[in-house]
C-alpha cells in the first residue's frame, strides 16, 4: 500500500529531465542561475525547485567517475517535519507514506527548514529576514494528486532510463535489494539507502558508494531536539496551567483566611 | 434576536466598567497628585518601562504561546503572528538599551539587587508559604526594599530575557549559519525560558494583581507610592532605612 | 450533473475515442481506480499526441489543451520508443507554445533600417514572390559556357530545415528546384551528410541501419563520436535495458561525458583520430580471425562481404605510396579512381578467391592496409592508454561471434571532420567483419541529430540529390537518357538485385508528381531540372555569398549566424545579401544579424522578413526518426497571433509565384507554370502526404509500394521512398498499433510506418544462415519458413528466398554487387576505398601513420575570411559539443526559462592540469582563441578532461558547446567563431570537431 520511489543511481544520466517534470506539472517558475563552473543548476532546492540532480566528480584511484543523484524531499516515515511543525501544514498521509504540505496552512516557522535531517525545506525566496515573512515554499508533494489518480509523479515517469521508479514500497525494497546484490560485484560499497532510516523512506536509494559520497547524511536520525519539543510543550502547558491555578487558589484561600481573622479581630476587640 | 439583545446588554454594562479601570489607571498614572501621602516606591521612568515591557511581554507571549501550545498552531497561519513577535522583540531591544543608556545607576542596581542573596533571605522562605497561601503575617520577618520573592523574579526577568535574546538572535539572524543542530536547541531552550519566565509571570500578575496581601502592589506601580502602613507592614527593614535617612 | 475529475477525463478520452481518429491518445488507459480522490492540478492530462521537435528519437508526447492553450505536454505513455518519457527540453516543451518571445507578426526590416515593421501576410508574400521573381529573370542561366543546357539561377540559395515536417521538406525541395535554384541545402549537411556517404558507399543505403528500441538486443555498444546520454537521452532507455541483459557499454570521447559516467570501459580518444582508433580494432580483429576463426562468422563474411573479391591488381594502398591510393593527382587534388575496381570475369561478374588467399582479394588488401595501425602507433595517435585500448578491442572482438551482436552508435564526433566518411566507413568495416550488420542489436546506428533531419535528407533539401537519393542531373546529363545511363548502376550478376536498377521508375514517377501533364515522353519535362555544376554545399553556399554569386537567401529557421562554422564570415556574408527570408519561431539570431552587437544596422542594406512560423505541436504532418520511423503529428494548440505553418508559407509563394509568371511572364516560366500545387488553400497537409506516396494515375488510387511504380509515367509518386506511407488503408505514419513482432524483438511493425516498405531493420537478410535460419535464434529479425516459403518476422530486405536457395539474391540489395563493402569500389569515394588516417586540417602534431598530413583531396576554400591556424600559436586541441539541456544553434531552448535556468551560459570545458597551467579558476571568465575570431566563456574546470600523451608529448585538448548566440533569453559567444570553413572530402560536412585554439585567462 505504501508509495514510494526508486532512484538506482548508476541508471541516472543526468539529464535533468525530473527536474523540468517537476516544474511542468506544478507550474513552478524559472530561477534565474549562473553557471558556477558546474553542470549543476540551479545551486540550491528553493520553492520553486522542488528536486535536483548533483553531480559529483569523482577520482576513485585513477578511475574517473562522475554522479548524479536525485535531491528532493525523501518523505520519511518518522518525518522531523512534520513532528515539529506548529500547524500541522506538514502531514504524513497514512494511506501511501508520504509527508504532504499545505502551503495555505504554514505560519513561516522555519522549523521543519532546521530539524529536516536531509535538509529539504527551503523558506519562500522573496522572505524578509528581520521580519521572517515567507511560508515554507514548498517541496516533492510526491505528485499526490497524481498518485491518488492512479498516475505516476511526474519525475519518475519522465525519467527516460528507469533510474527513478516508482511503485509498491515492498516491491522497489525487493528490486532495490537485488540490484545491490549485482552491483556488490564491481562496487563492493553498494547499498540500498532508506529502507530503515527514520522508519524507512519512501525515496529510496540504490547508491553505488557510500550515501556520504553523494551528499546524503550516512546516519540520517530524528534529531533529538525534535523529540523532546513536544515533551517539553505539554510539560510547559502543565506548569503553566498548575502555576496559574495554584496562585488563584493560593489568593482565594489567602483572602478567606484573611476575612476569617478581620472577624476574629472584630471578636476579640468585641 | 435574543441573543443579540442580551450580548448589547452585556458590553453594555461592561464598556464603562472596562472604561474606567482604564481610565483611573491613566488618571493615576500621569495626573497622580504628588503632594499626595506615601513613600515613593517606584519612579517614574521605572513604571514607564515596567509597562511597555509589560505591553510587549504580554504580546511576545501571546505570539509564542499559538506556536508553543500543541494545536493552536493554525492560529499563525501566513505568519502574522511572527511578524508582530518580530516588531515587539526589535522594540523591547531598543526600549532596553535605551533605558540602560539613560538610567545606567537603576539598572546596575536591578541587577545587583537580584544577584545579591543573603542568609536572611531564608527567613523569607520559611515564612513564605503561610504568608501567601495562609495570608499569616506574624511569622514574615521585616523585608528589605524587595522580598526574596521579588528578586527570584528580578533574577527571572535577567536570565531569562538573556536566554530568549539570545537564542532569538540565533534563530533569526544566525539561521542557516549556524549548525542545525544549534538551531534546534534553540528552539527548545528558547521555550525552556519560555516555560520558566511564563509560569514565574503567571504568579508576578497573580500576585501583583489580586493576591490580597498585595493589596497596594499594583497601585503602586500605577502611582509609585505606597502607604506608610503598608510600607510598615510589607518593607519593615526597607521603611526603617528609609526612615533614618530622611531623620 | 457533478462529474468528479476522474469522469471527466473519462468523457474526455471517451470523446476522442469515439472519434476514432487512429493517433489520439486515450487519457483513460492512464487511470487506474486508487481510493483516495483527489482533484488533479491540471484539467486534462494529454488529449492529442505530437512528436517531439528536439532529437531525432521520435518520442511521442500528449498535450492537454484549453480553449487552444496548452496545459499539460508529458511523454506518451503508449508510445513503444519512450513509454511515457522524456528528456529535459521534452519536459519543457510546453515553454515553446506558452512563451511570449514567440514571434506572432510578420516583421520586415527595411535596408538600412534600425527597427523591425509589423506588416501583413499579403504584403509580406507579395514582396518576397516579387524578389525571388526578380533575382531569378535577372540571373537566370540557360545555357552554361560549354553550351549545355542548363537552367538555372546561382543567385537565389535555400537553406534548411530539418525541423519542418516531411511534407513542409518536400514542397521545400519542390518548389525551389522548380525554380531553378542549385544551393539548396540545410542543416543536414552539417551534422549527418557524411553518414550518408559513408553508410550509403557501405552498405547502400545512407540511413541508420537499425532502430532506436532495437538497441535493447545488443551484446555490446560501442559510442563512439557520440554523446547519446547527453543528445539522445531517450536511447538510454533501451541502452540501459541491454545493459540490465549484461551488455557492455564502451564509450570513445576526448571528453568524459555523461554517456562515459554510464559506460564500463571509457577510451579518451583525441578528436579526429577515429581513424586510426578503429583502424587498430580492425588488425586485431583480422588477426584475430586467422587465429581463431571458429569466434567469428566466417560464413557471413565471405558472402555478405566483398572479402572474398578481387581488386584490379595495379591497385596500390597507403602502405606502399606514403598515405596515398593509386591514382592521385596533386594539382587536381583528386584521385583517378579507375584501379579502385573489381577484376571482373568473361561475364562481367567480380572474380572471387574464397580461400581469402589471394593477395589481390579485399580480405588481404585490408590486412596489408591496416597491419601499419598496431597498437602502439594508434595509442601514440590517439592518446589512448594502451591497457584501455587493448580492453576496448578485445571487447568489442567479441561480438564477432555470429550469435552475438555489437553496435556501433555515433554522432557529429565522426561525422564533422575533414575525413568524416572515411572514419564511419572504418566503423562500417569493424561491422561487416564483425558480422554485425542486419542483425537486432547490431548495425551502425547513426543518431541523427534534427527530428526529422531523416525526412528532411530523404526529400532532399541537399544539392546533390533529388527525393529519394536520386542524383541531382549534372550539365553532362544532357537529357533523360544520358541522366539514366550515367546514374543507374549495371550488375551482370545473378546474384545480385541491383535494386537502384529500377532507377528510372523513381524518377520518371517524381517528375509525373511535380509537374503532370506537362512530363511526358520521353523526357518527362527533365529538361526542367536544373543541372548543378561543382560543390552548391552549405561552405560553397557561404562562400559564393561573399564572392557576391547568390544575393537572396530562403533561411527556414535554420540559424546559420550559430551553426554555421567561420560565424563571423556567415555574419558577414548576411550584410551582403540583397534580401533574406526567415520563417522562425523567434527572433533568431539569423534573422536579427543586421542588429547584431558592433554592427551599425544602418550600413547593412539586406531587406529582411521574418515569418512567424507555427512550432511543432501546433500543425499537422509526418516527420521521420533517426529510425527511419514516420510518424504523425496532430494539431495540439493554437499558434500565437498570425503565425502559420512552413506548409501554408509555401503554398502562398508558390502560388503568387505562379500568379506572377502567368501574369507578366519571365525568364523560362514553363516549370512553374506547369508545378502541380493542388492543396487547396488550407493548404491540406493530407494531399501533400499522397502525393509524396504516389499514384497510379491511371486508376487515381494510392499506390501500396514503391514494388508498383513504373517508368512509362503511368505512376507519380513524391519520393519512392515514401511509397506506402499514405496508402489506400490510410496514413501509416498515423498507426498506433502496438502489436508486438512475431519474434518480440521490439519493431512494432505496427506502429507508424518505417521507410523502406515498413522494414524495420535494414539488410536483415544478413542476420541469417545460408539457408534462412537467423544466426541468433533469441533475437531473430527474420527466419524463412521453408514449409510455407515466406519469411518471417521483419519485412525482409528483398524477398527472395535464403542464400541456399533457387532465385535468391544477395542480401546488401542496393550495392550493385550484392555485398557489403568491406571496400567501397570505384566511384563511391573520393579520398579512398579504404579509411586511412590523416590528421584533422588544424593539429597540433604530424601524422604518424604517413606523410600525407590531412585527407588529401579536401576543397580549401581561400576567400580573405578563411584563415588556418598554426599549433606554434594555436597548440590547444579544441571542439565543440552539445549539453542535453539546449537544443543546436539555441532558438529552441535558449528561449525557454526552465533550460536557460539549468544552462544559463556559455562555457568552456577545460581539464584540471591545463586550467592549472594558465592559471584559470573554477568559473573564472576565460578568453578562446582561434585564427579565426575569439570568445569569452565561463571556464568549467574538470577533472574529465586530461591532456592525452600523443607521441610522447602532451597535448591538451578543451571543449565547448555551441548552443550560444546574441539573442534570446541567454546570450552567450557561439562556439562556431572559432571553427573554419574547410569540410569533408566527400561531402563538405565541416570540421566542427577538431581545430587549434588557444585559451588564456580574462
Amino acid at each position: 500500500m505504501a508509495k514510494a520511489m526508486l532512484m538506482d543511481v548508476t541508471r541516472c544520466i543526468g539529464c535533468r529531465a525530473c527536474q523540468i517534470a517537476c516544474k511542468q506539472w506544478h507550474d513552478l517558475p524559472e530561477v534565474h542561475t549562473t553557471n558556477l563552473g558546474t553542470y549543476e543548476n540551479p545551486p540550491d532546492l528553493s520553492a520553486d525547485t522542488w528536486t535536483r540532480i548533483e553531480f559529483r566528480e569523482l577520482d576513485d584511484h585513477g578511475t574517473l567517475k562522475w554522479l548524479f543523484s536525485k535531491h528532493q524531499c525523501m518523505h520519511c516515515t518518522d518525518a522531523a517535519c512534520v513532528k515539529v511543525c506548529p500547524t500541522g501544514a506538514l502531514k504524513r498521509d497514512p494511506y501511501f507514506g508520504f509527508v504532504t504540505y499545505e502551503r495555505d496552512k504554514c505560519s513561516g516557522c522555519g522549523y521543519c527548514i532546521e530539524f529536516c535531517p536531509f535538509h529539504i525545506p527551503r523558506k519562500d525566496e522573496h522572505a524578509n529576514k528581520l521580519l521572517g515573512t515567507g511560508l515554507m515554499g514548498g517541496k516533492c508533494d510526491f505528485c499526490f494528486d497524481r498518485v491518488s489518480n492512479g498516475l505516476e509523479p511526474a519525475c519518475a515517469k519522465a525519467c527516460p532510463t528507469g533510474a527513478i521508479k516508482f511503485g509498491e514500497r515492498d516491491d522497489l525494497i525487493r528490486e532495490g535489494r537485488q540490484r545491490v546484490m549485482t552491483l556488490k560485484k564491481d562496487y563492493p560499497d553498494a547499498n540500498l539507502y532508506g529502507e530503515q532510516e527514520l522508519g524507512g523512506l519512501h525515496m529510496l536509494y540504490v547508491f553505488a558508494e557510500r550515501p556520504s559520497v553523494y551528499d546524503f547524511p550516512e546516519n540520517p536520525e530524528m534529531p533529538a531536539a525534535a523529540i523532546s519539543l513536544p515533551i517539553e510543550k505539554w510539560t510547559g502547558v502543565g506548569l503553566g496551567l498548575l502555576a496559574g491555578a495554584g496562585m488563584l487558589t493560593a489568593s482565594v484561600v489567602a483572602r478567606a483566611r484573611m476575612i476569617q481573622e478581620e472577624k476574629e479581630n472584630v471578636k476579640e476587640q468585641e | 434576536m435574543s441573543k443579540n439583545k442580551s450580548e448589547k446588554g452585556f458590553w453594555a454594562s461592561i464598556f464603562p466598567t472596562i472604561g474606567s479601570v482604564i481610565g483611573t489607571f491613566f488618571y493615576d498614572y500621569f495626573f497622580d497628585d504628588p503632594k499626595r501621602p506615601g513613600i515613593m516606591r517606584f519612579s517614574f521612568p521605572a513604571r514607564t518601562l515596567h509597562w511597555v515591557t509589560a505591553v510587549l511581554i504580554i504580546l511576545l507571549g501571546f505570539t509564542g504561546l499559538i506556536l508553543f501550545v500543541p494545536g493552536w498552531g493554525t492560529i499563525a497561519v501566513a505568519g502574522w503572528t511572527r511578524i508582530i513577535h518580530r516588531i515587539c522583540v526589535y522594540i523591547f531591544a531598543v526600549v532596553l538599551v535605551l533605558y540602560f543608556v539613560t538610567y545606567r545607576k537603576n539598572c546596575l542596581d536591578y541587577i545587583k539587587e537580584s544577584f545579591t542573596w543573603t542568609r536572611e533571605d531564608l527567613g523569607w522562605l520559611r515564612a513564605a508559604v503561610d504568608y501567601y497561601l495562609g495570608g499569616e503575617e506574624s511569622k514574615m520577618p521585616p523585608q528589605g526594599r524587595i522580598n526574596p520573592g521579588q528578586k527570584i523574579w528580578q533574577l527571572i526577568t535577567i536570565l531569562c530575557g538573556a536566554i530568549f535574546f539570545i537564542t532569538g538572535a540565533i534563530m533569526t539572524f544566525a539561521k542557516g549559519a549556524v549548525a542545525p543542530g544549534v538551531f534546534q536547541w534553540c528552539v527548545f531552550t528558547h521555550d525552556i525560558a519560555f516555560i520558566i519566565g511564563g509560569c514565574m509571570l503567571v504568579v508576578h500578575v497573580v500576585l501583583g494583581a489580586l493576591h490580597p496581601r498585595m493589596s497596594e502592589s499594583l497601585r503602586s506601580m500605577i502611582t509609585g507610592k505606597i502607604s506608610v502602613e503598608y510600607a510598615k507592614s510589607h518593607y519593615g527593614k526597607w521603611y526603617e532605612e528609609i526612615s533614618k535617612k530622611q531623620a | 450533473m457533478e462529474l468528479t475529475r476522474r469522469d471527466f477525463l473519462k468523457l474526455s478520452g471517451g470523446g476522442v475515442v469515439g472519434a476514432a481518429f487512429l493517433g489520439m491518445f486515450n487519457p483513460d488507459s492512464l487511470l487506474e481506480a486508487v481510493p483516495i480522490d483527489i482533484p488533479l492540478r491540471k484539467e486534462k492530462i494529454g488529449e492529442k499526441t505530437t512528436i517531439c521537435p528536439y532529437c531525432a528519437v521520435g518520442c511521442s508526447l500528449i498535450v492537454a489543451s484549453v480553449d487552444g492553450k496548452a496545459v499539460n505536454i508529458e511523454g506518451d505513455p503508449d508510445h513503444p520508443i519512450n513509454e511515457g518519457s522524456l528528456c529535459s527540453k521534452g519536459s519543457a516543451l510546453i515553454q515553446v507554445v506558452n512563451n511570449t518571445r514567440r514571434l506572432s507578426k510578420v516583421l520586415y526590416r527595411a535596408p538600412g533600417a534600425y527597427e523591425w515593421q509589423e506588416k501583413s501576410w499579403d504584403w509580406a508574400i507579395e514582396r518576397i514572390a516579387r524578389n525571388i521573381k526578380k533575382m531569378r529573370d535577372e540571373n537566370w542561366i540557360h545555357k552554361d559556357g560549354n553550351g549545355r543546357v542548363v537552367n538555372r539561377t546561382e543567385a537565389i540559395a535555400n537553406d534548411g530545415s530539418a525541423a519542418v515536417n516531411n511534407e513542409e521538406a518536400y514542397l521545400i525541395t519542390k518548389l525551389c528546384r522548380t525554380m531553378g535554384m542549385t544551393y539548396i541545402e540545410h542543416c543536414a549537411r552539417l551534422c549527418h551528410s557524411s553518414t550518408v556517404g559513408a553508410l550509403g558507399s557501405s552498405f547502400g543505403r545512407g540511413a541508420m541501419t537499425n532502430h532506436w528500441i532495437d538497441l535493447k538486443n545488443s551484446d555490446c555498444i560501442m559510442i563512439i563520436g557520440s554523446n547519446a546520454a547527453e543528445n539522445h537521452p531517450l536511447s538510454f532507455k533501451w541502452i540501459t535495458k541491454a545493459m540490465e541483459k549484461e551488455a557492455k557499454l564502451i564509450s570513445v570521447d576526448p571528453r568524459f561525458t555523461r554517456t562515459s559516467s554510464k559506460a564500463d570501459i571509457y577510451a579518451k580518444m583525441r578528436s579526429g583520430t577515429d581513424v586510426a582508433f578503429i583502424g587498430g580494432m580492425i588488425k586485431y580483429v583480422i588477426e584475430d580471425i586467422e587465429r581463431h576463426s571458429a569466434n567469428y562468422n566466417m560464413t557471413y563474411i565471405k558472402e555478405y562481404t566483398n572479402a572474398t573479391l578481387l581488386i584490379d591488381p595495379n591497385f596500390r594502398g597507403p602502405a606502399d605510396l606514403d598515405g596515398l591510393f593509386s591514382g592521385y593527382n596533386a594539382n587536381k587534388r583528386s584521385y583517378d579512381r579507375s584501379t579502385w575496381v573489381y577484376q571482373l570475369d568473361g561475364k562481367g561478374i567480380p572474380k572471387r578467391d574464397l580461400s581469402l588467399k589471394d593477395s589481390n582479394c579485399v580480405f588481404q588488401i585490408l590486412k596489408k592496409h591496416f597491419s601499419r595501425y598496431d597498437v602502439d602507433t594508434v595509442c601514440s595517435i590517439t592518446g589512448t592508454p594502451k591497457d584501455v585500448y587493448l580492453k576496448v578491442s578485445k571487447t568489442y572482438a567479441m561480438t564477432g561471434r555470429a550469435d552475438k551482436a555489437g553496435t556501433i552508435l555515433y554522432a557529429m564526433g565522426a561525422t564533422q571532420h575533414t575525413n568524416a566518411v572515411q572514419m564511419i566507413r572504418s566503423y562500417a568495416i569493424l561491422q561487416l567483419l564483425l558480422g554485425n550488420i542486419g542483425v537486432a542489436g547490431g548495425g551502425i546506428n547513426a543518431a541523427r541529430g534534427q527530428s526529422n533531419v531523416q525526412g528532411s535528407t530523404d526529400h532532399a533539401i541537399l544539392y546533390h540529390i533529388l527525393p529519394g537519393y536520386l542524383k541531382t542531373p549534372s550539365p553532362e546529363d544532357v537529357d533523360l537518357k544520358t541522366y539514366l545511363k550515367n546514374h543507374t548502376p549495371m550488375s551482370n550478376d545473378p546474384l545480385s538485385a541491383n535494386w537502384w536498377q529500377n532507377y528510372k521508375k523513381y524518377i520518371v514517377s517524381l517528375l509525373k508528381a511535380w509537374y503532370g501533364n506537362a512530363a511526358v515522353a520521353p523526357d518527362f519535362a527533365y529538361e526542367y531540372l536544373a543541372k548543378v555544376e561543382g560543390n552548391h554545399s552549405h561552405i560553397a553556399i557561404t562562400e559564393a555569398i561573399h564572392k557576391g554569386i547568390i544575393r537572396g537567401l530562403l533561411s527556414w529557421g535554420h540559424n546559420t549566424a550559430v551553426s554555421g562554422p567561420n560565424g563571423n564570415m556567415e555574419r558577414a556574408d548576411l550584410a551582403k545579401l540583397d534580401w533574406l527570408v526567415v520563417p522562425e519561431l523567434w527572433e533568431s539570431e539569423t534573422a536579427a544579424f543586421w542588429k547584431r552587437p558592433g554592427v551599425d544596422p544602418g550600413q547593412i542594406k539586406t531587406e529582411v522578413f521574418l515569418l512567424p512560423a507555427k512550432a511543432s505541436l501546433e500543425k499537422e504532418g509526418s516527420i521521420t526518426n533517426s529510425g527511419r520511423w514516420s510518424q504523425w503529428r496532430y494539431e495540439c494548440c493554437q499558434a500565437p497571433g498570425m503565425a502559420q505553418t512552413d506548409l501554408w508559407i509555401l503554398t502562398k509563394l508558390a502560388k503568387k509565384l505562379k500568379d506572377l509568371y502567368a501574369q507578366e511572364g519571365g525568364a523560362y516560366p514553363d516549370p512553374i507554370l506547369n508545378l502541380t500545387w493542388e492543396y487547396g488553400d488550407g493548404p491540406d497537409v493530407h494531399k501533400v502526404a499522397k502525393e509524396i506516396n504516389g499514384y497510379d494515375l491511371t486508376t487515381g488510387k494510392l499506390l501500396p509500394s514503391f514494388t508498383k511504380l513504373k517508368d512509362d509515367g503511368t505512376t507519380s509518386s513524391g519520393n519512392w521512398l515514401y511509397c506506402g506511407s499514405y496508402t489506400e488503408t490510410g496514413n501509416m505514419a498515423a498507426r498506433r498499433d502496438l502489436t508486438p513482432d512475431k519474434f518480440n524483438t521490439g519493431l512494432y511493425p505496427g506502429w507508424a510506418w518505417c521507410w523502406p516498405v515498413n522494414r524495420r531493420i535494414l539488410y536483415n537478410r544478413a542476420s541469417v544462415e545460408l539457408d534462412g535460419k537467423p544466426w541468433n535464434s533469441t533475437t531473430p529479425v527474420v527466419v524463412w519458413n521453408p514449409w510455407r516459403s515466406v519469411w518471417e518476422g521483419d519485412v525482409p530486405d528483398g524477398g527472395w528466398p535464403p542464400m541456399s536457395q533457387k532465385g535468391t539474391r544477395l542480401p546488401f540489395i542496393m550495392t550493385s554487387e550484392g555485398r557489403g563493402h568491406l571496400f567501397a569500389p570505384g566511384e563511391a569515394l573520393k579520398d579512398g576505398p579504404i579509411p586511412e588516417h590523416y590528421e584533422p586540417w588544424e593539429s597540433p602534431v604530424k601524422n604518424l601513420m604517413s606523410g600525407t598530413q590531412n585527407d588529401p583531396v579536401v576543397t580549401i576554400w581561400e576567400s580573405d575570411m578563411d584563415f588556418t591556424g598554426s599549433p606554434d600559436k594555436y597548440p590547444i586541441v579544441c571542439t565543440t559539443f552539445r549539453v542535453s539541456e539546449h537544443w543546436q544553434a539555441g532558438q529552441m531552448s535558449r528561449n525557454l526559462p526552465w533550460l536557460v535556468e539549468l544552462m544559463p551560459e556559455m562555457f568552456v570545458e577545460i581539464g584540471e592540469e591545463l586550467a592549472h597551467e594558465k592559471g584559470i579558476g573554477y568559473g573564472q571568465k576565460v578568453i578562446v582563441e582561434s585564427a579565426r575570431g575569439e570568445i569569452e566563456a565561463v571556464a568549467m574546470v574538470t577533472k574529465r578532461f586530461s591532456p592525452f600523451a600523443i607521441d610522447g608529448r602532451k597535448v591538451h585538448e578543451i571543449g565547448m558547446p555551441w548552443h550560444w548566440g546574441y539573442m534570446g533569453l541567454s546570450t552567450g559567444d557561439s562556439a562556431n567563431l572559432l571553427t573554419a570553413n574547410i569540410g569533408d572530402a566527400n561531402t563538405t560536412i565541416p570540421e566542427y570537431k577538431a581545430f587549434l585554439c588557444n585559451v588564456r585567462a580574462k
